[in-house]
């Protein structure tokens, strides 16, 4: 049956009315119209690995001045998995730290997809940056990639001296999946009594895997990622278990019950895209336990607009404002 | 964008960049981007900064690819890379070495969405021959007039293809086109005559034969036809095939209440639904039906019991083979996901 006669989804005259993209990003979607479908399904993560894999780093590395250095080191279970440090070329001394989750919709992307814009925090503040190559669902469902990004930092921080990383300025990032995964990792140190971070940096986070926010089914269709692709995203880690009783609030931070005790949040999300009411509501309920969260919402932004037009206006705004909040927590 | 850009010609050398480039201004211009935005889509287009001033004044607005904003004066600019209105505004594009193939017309998009943005120039007053004359608000002597600048002759007939800007063609027959923004985002249309060449291209809608002044409904056809598109299996859909069908549907409001269509929606909550009604229009019998669609004749019956008591009518019956006909494409029209971003080949 033709993929096309699919039943719900689509641009439906009944579908939900939705707030417009930013002109400018409406402009780039128009150029590159047909690169990036904005409904995944299973039988696109083939396609998806592919065209999702990250351009060459090694040039982009030089001309930020960045070294890197890939490690190996034992993920969940001890099974081995590759960090890479990354750290501003000829600077030494012990600097601030951040353990960073990638992007990918749990299924795609390696530890250097995305990381042009974070890689302003190691040259222009002075970070060491250690991005981790998790493992991806489906082939490694939950709780794999988050004992693998929570296994890195505590190695990070077991051998910070060796790395060279302050233990008093460490922080974790990601963006959308990665966004969860930090979330989550974050969670995870304060109830293992982890290493004690300075903040958490929460990009267009991925929370919640039950799917029953408004802005959830606002977007089937458009975009780059749409209520289907992120329902595939969590079934592949979380099998049938998604959406029921049994999920763990590591897996979906939007599920943990305390919010208390958590260190400094980040959250910015695109008012054009289904994870818009799973970042406010996380700002909310850190707000309402008495936390620190800083949340963003931008005006006619869709998910990772940011990466896609970083030379328009709204993604401009978006980077400027995050890094901003990254200086005030990091820099010396 | 640049690198973007060049992914796409990497992947599909025929596809139309320029088009691209026209549709990416558009969107600028009708959402009203300042001079700044402006120049930062063409610096991002081109890969190197861009810049603008009025040349009675020495100060000018350069920005980088990034969208940063860039200090000093202009550079030297070679004349293949600078752009000077008849009303005093100049662009370049500071690209070492020789012009990229779109730099031209990013710099004629650029200027004039700058032209438009310092009010030289109203933004109704830059639309396009084939936004005028495919454009159901014109009137018939602007549509006329539109057809007659596109070159096409008063008294022929023509039809519109009209195609997202992501379609792949394999045969391009000639023809005035353009790329025109439409609810559904912009759409590349072409021109062709009533004894054009084959088409082939995916997906695409081919609309009806009309003489020039209502060349505006073969284009709303068109996206009918377009919207019908299911490729790979059907990849190209001419309206001429369905008769009146195509132009009916294009007339009926979208919001009309059309109980049919709803009970389809339910029929296609099955996943045999849409297959079962296809076989059953494919065919004159259950038995031919279930050949068609490769299942069990007692299999393909109980299917179409569960079509027609979904249906509430028996769709093999008189008027009913019309009803099933309608209210299957018009479901198919409105889940059409054909114009959404597909992944492109690899």
């Amino acid at each position: 049956m033709p993929d096309t006669w699919r039943s719900g989804y689509g641009s439906s005259v009944t579908a939900a009315p939705r707030p417009e993209f930013d002109a400018e990003l409406k402009a780039g979607l128009a150029v590159v119209g047909g690169m990036f479908p904005p409904t995944i399904t299973p039988a696109l993560l083939d396609f998806m690995r592919t065209s999702y894999a990250s351009a060459p780093i090694d040039d982009l590395l030089a001309q930020r001045r960045i070294e890197r250095l890939d490690l190996p080191v034992p993920g969940h279970l001890g099974d081995e998995i590759v960090v890479s440090v990354l750290r501003p070329a000829g600077l030494t001394g012990p600097r601030p730290g951040v353990v960073y989750a990638h992007s990918g919709g749990m299924m795609f992307g390696d530890r250097f997809s995305g990381i042009d814009l974070v890689l302003d925090w190691v040259d222009s503040l002075g970070v060491v940056l250690v991005t981790v190559e998790y493992r991806l669902a489906p082939e490694h469902p939950d709780p794999y990639p988050r004992e693998d990004v929570y296994a890195a930092l505590e190695w990070v921080a077991s051998h910070h001296t060796d790395l060279q990383i302050r233990l008093d300025r460490l922080l974790v990032a990601g963006a959308s999946a990665g966004g969860g995964l930090a979330a989550g990792i974050a969670l995870q140190a304060r109830d293992r009594g982890g290493p004690r971070l300075c903040g958490q940096v929460l990009d267009y986070p991925m929370l919640d895997d039950r799917g029953l926010t408004h802005s959830t089914h606002q977007f089937d269709g458009v975009g780059v990622w749409d209520r289907v692709s992120n329902e595939t995203g969590w079934d592949a880690l979380l099998g049938p278990a998604r959406g029921g009783a049994g999920v763990s609030p590591y897996a979906a931070p939007a599920r943990a019950e305390d919010l208390t005790g958590l260190p400094p949040a980040f959250i910015d999300v695109g008012a054009a895209e289904i994870f818009r009411d799973e970042a406010m509501a996380y700002a909310d309920r850190i707000w309402r336990a008495g936390g620190d969260a800083e949340l963003h919402v931008f005006g006619g932004a869709f998910h990772g607009c940011d990466l896609f037009a970083p030379h328009t206006a709204v993604g401009r705004r978006m980077i400027h404002v995050r890094n901003s909040w990254v200086e005030k927590i990091l820099a010396d | 964008m640049q690198e973007l850009l060049g992914r796409i010609a990497r992947l599909d050398p025929s596809a139309s960049l320029g088009l691209r480039v026209i549709a990416c201004f558009d969107e600028l211009v009708v959402g009203h981007v300042n001079t700044r935005g402006l120049l930062a889509a063409a610096a991002s287009l081109a890969g190197c900064p861009a810049g603008f001033r009025r040349i009675s004044e020495a100060a000018c607005v350069r920005v980088g690819p990034k969208g940063d904003l860039l200090d000093g004066p202009a550079p030297e600019v070679p004349a293949a890379l600078r752009l000077t209105t008849a009303d005093g505004l100049e662009v370049w594009l500071e690209r070492d070495g020789e012009p990229a193939a779109n730099d031209g017309i990013t710099l004629e998009r650029l200027s004039l969405a700058v032209r438009a943005r310092h009010g030289l120039v109203r933004r109704d007053d830059i639309r396009r021959h084939a936004a005028i004359m495919l454009d159901r608000q014109s009137s018939a002597e602007e549509r006329v007039a539109a057809a007659e600048a596109l070159g096409l002759t008063v008294q022929g007939e023509y039809r519109i293809a009209a195609a997202p800007l992501f379609a792949q063609w394999q045969q391009h027959p000639g023809g005035p086109e353009d790329v025109i923004p439409t609810r559904h985002g912009p759409m590349h249309v072409v021109v062709l005559p009533a004894d054009h060449d084959t088409v082939v291209a995916s997906p695409c809608g081919l609309g009806t034969v009309t003489p020039v002044d209502r060349l505006h409904e073969s284009f709303r056809v068109a996206v009918v036809a377009l919207r019908l598109c299911s490729p790979p299996e059907e990849p190209l859909v001419d309206a001429h095939a369905y008769g009146g069908l195509l132009t009916m549907l294009a007339n009926a409001p979208e919001d009309s209440h059309q109980p049919d269509v709803e009970r389809m929606a339910e029929v296609a909550t099955r996943p045999w639904g849409l297959s079962t009604v296809a076989a059953l229009l494919a065919t004159q019998s259950i038995r031919e039906a279930a050949r068609h669609a490769g299942v069990h004749h007692s299999t393909l019956q109980s299917r179409a019991d569960v079509v027609s008591s979904t249906l509430g009518f028996d769709p093999l019956d008189g008027l009913g083979r019309a009803r099933l006909g309608i209210a299957f494409l018009s479901h198919r029209l409105r889940h059409s996901t054909v114009l959404e971003l597909p992944p492109p080949s690899s």
